[in-house]
């Protein structure tokens, strides 16, 4: 499974639930298949959309609110599951793209290869699976429910052979529309 | 600045409709700060740019937020403010402990002290030296700007050193 299959696959099963989406491909790849008011695009701020997503998950605890992050992202911001993990927003589903490597700047490493992000996540309270199949990420997104925040989903994906466009809405419109598509 | 204005400070913000405190502990800051964990509304973040994070998510979802750092954590949220906060119009008021103020503050800060203020012009970010006879004045006009959807600065003073 690719990013992008990936993607799709989860967008289908929630909803009108929020995303907070991470830079580089990975919005590209929801923008380019799944355009929503509900997606907020980050196009920099490398590392911090389980940062911006545990405060919508605090203010808006009665819907889930998901991240779409990658390895190298979240590897910019480990102390964000201390954080999280201490707050423990049941609400917050965090899932990480990880193809080892930091695709959009031209496929260098990360550490993802020999370090297990889920096993620190499990380390501060996350709930967590590993997942590599879109069968398995179906019905794990679709059992959610019975989960217990917060959740990590780990999803192995293989490299991309198409790159998606850029985000082409403006960042204060990003902002509006996804402020306005919460009803809290 | 003194503990009674610092912890009047918070109060101010807080029955001005700021909602939540989210930083990194400045001991510039200890009694604004005290202030509000006495009421179990802060959030002590890992660092800097986390705490812009989690208050760009309060902002999304309407919640007016006050950031506070010391100014060595503004140097490492540089990015952040011109990537997310200012490209997203993220109104933010930002607290910052001047450290290196005095010629006479730990070596560390020095250098850092001397060029914050020509960073934030650089920014483009408006901010207010906050001072024993300004304070009141200084967060009325911070509030009129994240009404206004601005982000903006004020800056506290470390004015002794130990």
């Amino acid at each position: 499974m690719n990013r992008k299959e990936a993607i799709q696959a989860i967008v289908k099963e929630i909803g009108t639930s929020p995303i907070v989406s991470a830079n580089g491909y990975i919005s590209r790849d929801l923008y380019e298949t799944h355009d929503r008011k509900e997606n907020f695009y980050m196009i920099g701020s490398m590392g911090l959309a389980s940062s911006i997503a545990l405060g919508v998950a605090i203010k808006n605890p009665k819907i889930k609110v998901y991240v779409f992050d990658g390895d190298g992202n979240i590897l910019m911001n480990l102390g964000s599951l201390a954080t999280i993990g201490n707050l423990k927003p049941k609400n917050l589903i965090h899932i990480v793209f990880d193809n080892n490597i930091h695709e959009t700047t031209g496929g260098q490493p990360t550490n993802t290869k020999k370090i297990h992000i889920e096993k620190i996540a499990k380390s501060v309270n996350f709930t967590i699976a590993k997942i590599s199949t879109k069968q398995r990420l179906v019905k794990t997104i679709k059992k959610i429910d019975k989960m217990s925040g917060p959740i990590m989903l780990v999803v192995q994906i293989q490299k991309s052979k198409k790159i998606s466009n850029r985000v082409q809405i403006k960042p204060n419109i990003i902002h509006y529309r996804f402020k306005e598509s919460i009803n809290n | 600045m003194d503990e009674r204005i610092q912890r009047s400070l918070y109060d101010y913000f807080k029955k001005n409709g700021i909602k939540n405190f989210v930083g990194v502990p400045d001991s510039t800051m200890k009694f604004f700060i005290d202030q509000g964990l006495s009421e179990k509304n802060v959030i002590i973040t890992t660092r800097e740019e986390e705490a812009i994070g989690i208050g760009t998510g309060f902002i999304l979802s309407k919640s007016p937020t006050l950031i506070f750092m010391q100014n060595a954590g503004f140097g490492n949220s540089i990015s952040t403010i011109t990537s997310l906060v200012q490209l997203y119009n993220i109104p933010l008021i930002f607290l910052i402990g001047w450290r290196g103020y005095l010629k006479n503050d730990a070596p560390e800060h020095l250098g850092f002290g001397k060029i914050q203020n020509d960073l934030l012009e650089l920014l483009s970010l408006q901010y207010k030296v906050i001072t024993k006879l300004n304070w009141k004045k200084s967060c009325e006009w911070a509030i009129k700007n994240i009404k206004k959807g601005n982000p903006c600065v004020l800056i506290i003073r470390r004015e002794h050193h130990e």
